[in-house]
């Protein structure tokens, strides 16, 4: 049986987050991840963001790096530029990627970088203590949303399909062994991966809008979702107000760094 | 390839700042466009992928920088350029840099502003925002330049101490200098020293990676070779790792600055000319440099003796050199294509017995030898 | 008044069995003979999480839609581990078909690793007979294989409900094409046919059984060892909640701890869902 403490940084632990906060979750299965892929530790980038979810890459024993607020696609970018033998992770939350980061998630999207982007939509802020994020469904409580915002939130997944990533997923922490797969998928995916995570914030999102404790709320997630492949045969109806799980969009096409590299290769035999 | 290579070449300042950076070993470039500094982009593009270096094209110049240091951290050394506004937009990742300590060059060819003010017109503007223009306390590093060739031997230098300090350098351009043309003797320029990190000894393990040694500059390992660390812009320990506790901070922080402040003499450089005798002293730099040599020759050709002071480091502010030049001096006059930024810290330096005067300007044109000559001449300041 | 003859079945399985399309086929055989019929069913979000059941009751005047426990007539597992768990509602002298095609509950870990089927619940069979009188085991999923296709197995384990129901199977016949697709119409009443020919005790291949049965045997030395780091451990509840097998408890500290190893099935809930990384089963 995998031994999981292998990739921990062992002196940080207890980690920060609250208890029952979804992210230590994802880290559980994005290491499981890694670890059945067999990738070596000194090959593995972890960049993040800042936020909660972003905060886990303190916790991992790779060469890891926590960024600013909302850019750690555009670091990773540059260390996937240098180092195209790396396999670069990015964590990021729904409001560091989608509010503040939202302008380099669609461009690392667009230009396909191998990086593996991890949004752990939690549909909150949550480091800062529960404010309205681009994610909040309608209706929700934050506190700067006492009412519940009027703003109709992302559906991040459709919006990076959009600007063009070659991998576009969806995973909740409910269901882990799926998550890790996924992950899996992701990583192998050589161009940029995006993997939106619905986890739970039970501090804020769940306090304010009365979702009972921890375990009520993970095992409510299932209520709001249905995996891609059954939503094919089930009628619009049942559909409605249901995240898509599973491989949403999956096209591989060249990727950017590798394409940039050969491109050198190719100008240096021109030389010759 | 082979122009690369020609000795003596007629060059634009922005060119020059391309060549130099690949002769400093500058492998990585990420930038966004923005007059007047895209040549040094376009250049780049062109020129770093036959030597295998990197270039990209960022959405902005926060991911710019961003995606530079990333490059840094990675093992390459990196570089971005850009003018007023996209340096605002960098200075959160300045600050990241310095306090993560990854050697990058930000340079920033100054336009007129604020906001989107002047876009290809002369400034001098954003030299208090190359001090503070980042939150929090750093060291900082600016160097600025009055020529093409000049342009040259402040890149390689630029590089030279970010890497040797682990820290973010900034070098000052202005659109004119960005843009003139100027023989450049590469041949001359190739044997400029150049300077690499210093990686950890020993094998990959377990790396206490903000652990530094007397000069405070902690060994820099890249990343993927074995040394899986920590970066983070949280204020953290030597083992890189986040931490609160005050006395932990404090030395860091301390570290920070004295690790640049005890290099000082090996940053700052400047020009003096016919400083030793002279009654008024003219304090320039960049391109307005320029135009204040040949007023101090005018000057000295009417039997004022004149003198001038060309800062080439404007942080850390040369305020010791600049107080034993104008010793024997009753005036100073500071002449900068804005509205006195650097004139607080010149009256710092030189004291309360000099009159301070200035010649400044701010409108988009360059201050001419003429204005800054009837400054020198005059009691009272010239605000042309 | 309730009728007395209101018949009771249970149908339970785990998510992406098929359980509720099976339910409704029998709620429209139900219909089609006139009778009142109450369902009620639970998919996906019960607390164990994933599991699926359906309580059909049907007769002439039907009043309450939930199942007593010792009241049901008949109880149709999709899966051995799901029979054994409700087999307290069934009457003694009652039914139960079990299909024997074991899945590892719940639907939250669907694929399993292969080291936790190992330590699955033993003596199911032996506890459902020792409860109730007609045990009725078959794999039901093989046959469906043998069809041509394993989503069939609802159909045909229906077809095994069929001999205990009173509807004729021209009856069944025709509720099931109403309620698939015509695409697979035939396929579900070749589906429905074999499983209503199979005779019980049915010669199932007990050697395979026995097989598993040794694999468990040699398991069982090494005791499942969940190992939890108090000091990790943030009180969450989520590891005690989702462990299927009532295996962890909250202890005065509010702290997780093991009560009872011995009933583990190494489904791996607890240590993939605790957010704190701080269970680890060995
Ligand atoms: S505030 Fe919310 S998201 Fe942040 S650690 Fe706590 S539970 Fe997790
Ligand atoms: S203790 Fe853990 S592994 Fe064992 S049955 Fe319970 S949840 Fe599954
Ligand atoms: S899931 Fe983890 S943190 Fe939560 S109670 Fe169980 S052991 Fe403790």
């Amino acid at each position: 049986m995998l031994d999981i403490q292998k990739y921990l940084r062992l002196e940080m632990f207890p980690h920060m987050l609250c208890p029952g906060c979804g992210h230590g979750i994802v880290l559980g299965a994005l290491l499981r991840a890694i670890h059945s892929l067999k990738l070596s530790q000194d090959e593995v980038v972890v960049v993040s963001g800042i936020g909660c979810s972003s905060r886990l890459s303190g916790y991992v024993d790779f060469d890891t790096l926590h960024t600013t607020h909302g850019r750690p696609l555009a670091f990773a970018t540059g260390i996937k530029m240098a180092r195209p033998e790396l396999t670069v992770i990015v964590i990021t939350g729904d409001g560091d990627g989608l509010s503040i980061g939202g302008n380099h998630l669609i461009h690392a999207a667009r230009r396909n970088v191998g990086l593996t982007c991890l949004l752990l939509n939690n549909e909150i802020y949550g480091m800062t203590g529960g404010q309205a994020a681009p994610t909040t469904p309608l209706g929700k409580i934050s506190t700067t949303g006492p009412t519940g915002p009027f703003e109709t939130p992302f559906d991040s997944c459709r919006l990076v399909e959009a600007a063009g990533a070659s991998f576009v997923a969806r995973g909740i922490t409910y269901e882990p062994a799926t998550l890790e797969k996924l992950i899996v998928a992701a990583i192998q995916n050589p161009g940029f991966s995006f993997l939106e995570i619905i986890s739970d914030c039970p501090e804020f999102f769940g306090r304010f809008n009365r979702m009972g404790n921890p375990a009520d709320q993970i095992l409510a997630q299932k209520q709001n979702v249905v995996d891609a492949k059954t939503a094919a045969t089930l009628p619009p109806e049942r559909l409605k107000g249901k995240m898509l799980t599973g491989i949403l969009h999956h096209e591989p096409r060249p990727e950017y760094a590798a394409s940039y590299q050969e491109s050198i290769a190719q100008m240096g035999a021109q030389a010759r | 390839m082979e122009k690369m290579t020609k000795p003596v070449q007629l060059l634009q300042g922005n060119a020059a700042c391309a060549r130099a950076a690949i002769a400093a070993g500058c492998r990585f470039y990420g930038g966004y466009p923005i007059s007047p500094s895209s040549e040094i982009a376009e250049t780049m593009a062109k020129l770093l992928p036959r030597v295998g270096g990197k270039f990209i094209q960022m959405e902005d110049e926060i991911a710019s920088l961003a995606a530079v240091i990333g490059a840094s951290l990675a093992g390459m050394k990196a570089m971005t350029a850009t003018s007023g506004p996209g340096f605002s937009l960098m200075q959160e990742h300045i600050g990241f840099a310095c306090y993560t300590e990854v050697p990058c060059v930000v340079v920033d060819v100054m336009r007129g502003g604020p906001s989107t003010g002047l876009p290809t017109s002369p400034s001098q503007a954003d030299v208090m925002q190359a001090r503070w223009g980042t939150h929090g306390d750093h060291p900082a590093i600016a160097l600025c330049a009055s020529s093409p060739g000049e342009v040259y031997e402040l890149t390689v230098r630029a590089f030279n101490l970010a890497e040797r300090l682990r820290t973010p350098v900034i070098l000052l351009l202005d659109e004119v200098v960005a843009h003139m043309y100027e023989k450049v003797d590469l041949g001359r320029l190739a044997g400029l020293p150049v300077e690499d990190r210093r990686k950890p000894k020993g094998a990959p393990g377990k790396l206490e990676a903000y652990a530094a040694g007397e000069d405070g500059v902690p060994a820099m390992a890249p990343f993927g070779e074995g040394y899986r660390y920590h970066v983070t812009g949280l204020a953290h320990d030597s083992r890189g790792y986040p931490t609160q506790d005050p006395a932990v901070v404090e030395t860091t922080q301390r570290r920070l600055q004295r690790k640049v402040d005890r290099c000082r003499k090996e940053i700052v450089s400047y020009e003096l000319l016919q400083c030793e005798d002279a009654e008024v002293i003219v304090f320039a730099y960049g391109i307005v440099a320029a135009a204040a040599r040949q007023a101090v020759r005018q000057a000295r050709q009417r039997g004022i003796r004149a003198g001038l002071f060309r800062a080439i480091t404007l942080w850390p502010f040369p305020g010791e050199e600049l107080a034993a030049a104008v010793k024997q001096a009753k005036r100073i006059v500071v002449a900068e294509m804005n509205l006195g930024q650097m004139t607080g810290e010149v009256e710092r330096a030189v004291g309360k017995k000099k009159t301070v005067k200035t010649c400044l300007k701010a409108n988009g044109e360059a201050i001419t030898p003429d204005e800054i000559f009837s400054a020198l001449q005059a009691e009272d300041a010239c605000h042309a | 008044m309730e009728s007395p003859a209101t018949q009771n079945v249970l149908i339970v399985g785990v998510g992406g069995q098929g359980v509720l399309l099976a339910s409704d086929i029998l709620g429209t055989v139900c219909l089609g003979r006139g009778y009142q019929v109450k369902k009620s069913e639970v998919h996906g979000m019960a607390k164990r999480g994933g599991v699926v059941y359906s309580h059909v009751r049907y007769g002439t005047q039907v009043l309450s839609p939930t199942i007593e426990p010792g009241t049901s007539d008949v109880l149709l597992a999709f899966e051995p581990a799901e029979a054994l768990r409700w087999s307290k509602y069934v009457k003694p002298t009652g039914t139960v078909i079990v299909n024997t095609q074991k899945r590892i509950p719940p639907a939250a870990c669907q694929d399993r690793r292969p080291d936790a089927l190992t330590r699955y619940p033993r003596g199911i069979e032996q506890a459902l007979r020792s409860q109730i009188e007609d045990v009725r085991r078959f794999d039901a999923e093989t046959l469906a294989f043998e069809l041509g296709d394993l989503r069939m197995c609802n159909t045909v384990l229906l077809g095994a409900l069929s001999r205990v129901c009173e509807f004729s199977a021209e009856e069944w016949l025709a509720a099931i094409e109403k309620s698939v697709k015509p695409r697979t119409a035939e396929l579900n009443r070749r589906a429905f046919l074999a499983g209503r020919s199979v005779e019980f005790p049915c010669a199932e291949e007990p050697q395979a059984e026995e097989l598993v049965f040794e694999k468990r045997e040699a398991a069982r030395d090494e005791a499942p060892f969940i190992e939890i780091r108090q000091n990790w451990c943030k009180g969450c509840e989520i590891c005690v909640r989702v462990c299927p097998q009532n295996c962890l408890v909250m202890n005065g500290s509010k702290l997780a701890e093991v009560a009872k190893a011995e009933t583990c099935i190494r489904c791996m809930l607890c240590e993939w869902l605790c957010p704190d990384l701080a269970v680890s089963v060995h």
